[in-house]
């Protein structure tokens, strides 16, 4: 397998993701960018959207993530946001429920969530 | 001497006291456990999001950095934001806060300064509503408790960012329970505007050498972050106290069972002693009775 970089996505409630990608696109401010092994320092804000984890040249998650910040290095890519969601497990019908039972910016988020679901 | 009655009624209000607090240990026990694993994973986000802050603060230009950072130049309003437990029944834990806070005030009045309070957690707000409580913008309850949520942290963070910048307080602390074991607390003070930045620990990552590139710009960057890093302050103190209190209560709560426990010991023993008492003069009465015929 390629060369990789050690992805973690933390949330304030927990530490969601920890593994080893080979590209991590991420929503920034400023256009979404592609983390790979060995990419110069960056520390970036992030908007809501979708962070896509490469594999072998595929997709192989992809989370939504409430807007954030990314501190990529050469060998670790961090991204730290408020709310995550993983798209692969996500049901609709549950986030559904949440949604309705959440106020303010969380249910916004949901509301995104379950339209990036269709 | 009491009655052997009236004894036999207190060793059991005694015993019932006891069955009460043990299963209100077992209850923070129960709960310590699930409160403590969040505050632990609560870490890692508020670790990195302070060395972000750190690095960012370093190289920020200091004519021009935003005002959550470097302060807007006065210290005349203190805003304290006390963070205590909204039930009792756990030792020193809210009296050490409600101590603190008086102390602090006093300190702060002294200097000639104005402290307005927001109250989180209904004890120490009822145990110095009397005295301080003019100086409250708000009294918040039922934040705390098993699951505290970001959501609430968040909440709190916005109404200490939006006074800020209205210019009802210029520096804003927070005052806590740190959890530092099941057996003890520490009251900690926080500084959440300006900002505290450990600067030693920052110069440590610069000194690697490493050349960041900002997007968007670093300024822009740092206004972007220190919000947040606000409410994830704000996050981690109510984490911490979650845990802190229901460890205080765990060990109060053992501590009342033993001591109950060693009451019991004792009366028990009066009440054998007194039973014997008993026995021994009726058996002397009937003796001498008996010879008496």
């Amino acid at each position: 397998m390629a060369e990789t970089t050690q992805l973690e996505l933390v949330t304030p409630a927990n530490i969601m993701v920890q593994k080893a990608a080979e590209m991590v696109v991420a929503p920034g401010a400023e256009g979404l960018f592609g983390a790979m092994p060995r990419h110069s320092p960056l520390l970036a804000d992030l908007v809501r959207g979708v962070v896509e984890v490469h594999e072998n040249g595929k997709i192989t998650d992809r989370f939504m993530i409430d807007g954030g910040l990314a501190d990529v290095s050469g060998e670790s890519v961090t991204i730290l946001t408020e709310r995550a969601e993983n798209l692969a497990t996500a049901d609709r019908d549950t986030l559904k429920a949440r949604a309705e039972a959440a106020t303010g910016g969380e249910a916004d988020f949901l509301n995104a969530v379950i339209a990036a679901l269709q | 001497m009491p009655s052997l009655k009236d004894l036999k009624t207190r060793i059991n209000s005694v015993k019932s006291t006891q069955k009460i607090t043990s299963a209100m240990k077992m209850v923070a026990a129960a709960k310590l456990r699930r409160a403590q694993e969040s505050a632990e994973k609560g870490r890692p986000y508020a670790d990195r999001m302070q060395q972000i802050v750190n690095s960012l603060a370093v190289k920020a230009d200091p004519s021009a950095a935003p005002a959550l950072l470097i302060g807007n130049g006065s210290d005349k309003t203190h805003l304290l934001v006390i963070v205590s437990a909204d039930r009792g029944l756990c030792g020193g834990f809210n009296g050490s806060i409600t101590r603190q806070t008086r102390t602090e005030v006093a300190r702060l009045q002294g200097e000639g300064k104005t402290v307005k309070l927001l109250m989180v957690g209904r004890k120490s707000a009822d145990a110095l509503r009397r005295e301080l409580g003019d100086l409250y913008i708000d009294s918040l309850e039922g934040i705390q408790g098993t699951a505290v949520s970001y959501a609430d942290a968040a909440s709190i963070g916005e109404t200490v960012r939006n006074g800020f910048e209205s210019g009802e307080f210029d520096v804003v602390t927070v005052i806590f329970n740190k959890f530092k074991s099941a057996i003890s607390q520490e009251v900690t003070l926080s500084r959440l505007i300006p900002a505290e930045v450990d600067s030693t620990q920052s110069e440590d990552d610069a000194g690697a050498g490493v050349s960041y590139e900002y997007e968007p710009e670093e300024d822009e960057l740092l206004a972007a972050v220190l919000p947040r890093n606000i409410s994830t302050q704000m996050y981690s103190a109510l984490l911490e106290s979650s845990a802190a209190e229901l460890a205080a209560r765990m060990t109060a709560m053992d501590n009342a069972t033993r001591n109950a426990g060693d009451l019991i010991d004792r009366l028990t023993l009066v009440y054998n002693r007194s039973r014997q008492a008993t026995i021994t003069k009726e058996l002397i009465e009937i003796i001498s009775g008996a010879e008496a015929v």
